[in-house]
């Protein structure tokens, strides 16, 4: 079976180098705020932490279900068919990401909120949210279930958020996180009708995220 | 609202009590400093058995067997980057 016109080598190379770039950058966020993690042990640094691991996992595993979506058919029949790899790697790239999203919100409102169980709490909805995955078979459910507890969160955090705080624009930054992890979960598979440019810009605006984060990790981190 | 008024940040708190260690040429005794951070008792001993076992302060004795309380080299990087921290915590509204 050929491989399709719509990934090629040339999208695959663009996936792949997207995919490191933005691994390797929520890995240097984990990794450079080690020390000032274990010199406080500070919750909200913790939390922070967390969210960068976990987005990091799931965009290597989104790369891994994108690959399988198109390749599996030509490389794993006879090993491992892909009615088995793909709804397995549906269940670690929603409960990563869902696990994500919601130490990201959390670490900016664990303050207010204080739920002792937040850990529990967010690990069931996570591993309730891969089940999903894992049954339905898609992606795009996936994606209208993380935006739905993506919203849920935004409207905690508004609700919670101190009043005449200075602003620090993290909460923006979070939000857009949040949405290109959706809008690249959502273009996972074959979909014709978005433009490859369109696609392009979209990652190239999102890599500008991961490094102004990045940015401003390492000014503080010295 | 004053500094003295306000309740404390668990940061700020254990970043005056290390610099009130410092203060002190990195040597005072438990009752001076316990005065000086302003804390109760139990929050004191709170605080300083945490401190103790992050390995952020440490006991010592003299000669005459008195105890001192030091700041190991965690401590000092503590406060060297505190500053630091709380901008980080700001930053990101963490």
């Amino acid at each position: 079976m050929p491989v399709p016109p719509f990934f090629g080598p040339k999208i695959a190379g663009i996936e792949l180098a997207y995919t490191v770039i933005v691994v390797f950058l929520c890995f240097l966020v984990y990794y450079k705020t080690k020390d000032m993690y274990n010199l406080t042990k500070y919750k909200g640094i913790g939390y922070f932490r967390k969210a960068f691991l976990f987005f990091g996992l799931a965009y290597a595993s989104r790369f891994i279900l994108h690959i399988l979506t198109f390749t599996s058919r030509l490389i794993f029949d006879s090993y491992m068919p892909r009615r088995a790899t793909f709804p397995l790697m549906m269940i670690v790239v929603g409960y990563l990401s869902t696990m994500a999203i919601f130490y990201l919100t959390y670490s900016t409102v664990w303050k207010r909120i204080n739920y002792k169980h937040f850990i529990i709490f967010s690990n069931v909805l996570a591993i309730l949210v891969s089940a999903i995955a894992f049954i339905s078979r898609s992606n795009i459910l996936l994606s209208l279930l993380q935006l739905i507890l993506l919203a849920f969160t935004i409207i905690i955090s508004i609700k919670k958020h101190k009043k005449g705080k200075k602003k620090s624009h993290a909460r923006a930054l979070y939000l857009l996180i949040s949405t290109f992890w959706l809008v690249n979960l959502l273009l996972v598979g074959p979909r014709r009708f978005v433009p490859f440019e369109f696609k392009v810009i979209m990652q190239l605006v999102s890599l500008v995220i991961f490094f102004v984060i990045y940015y401003k990790v390492k000014k503080w981190v010295k | 609202m004053g500094k003295m008024n306000r309740k404390r940040d668990r940061l700020e708190v254990i970043h005056d009590f290390l610099q009130i260690i410092s203060n002190n040429h990195n040597s005072i005794k438990p009752t001076p400093l316990l005065r000086k951070t302003n804390l109760s008792s139990q929050s004191f001993s709170e605080y300083y058995e945490e401190l103790l076992q992050k390995g952020l302060i440490k006991e010592i004795k003299n000669s005459k067997g008195k105890k001192y309380i030091t700041l190991t080299d965690r401590g000092f990087k503590y406060l060297e980057k505190y500053k630091y921290i709380l901008g980080f915590i700001d930053e990101f509204e963490l």
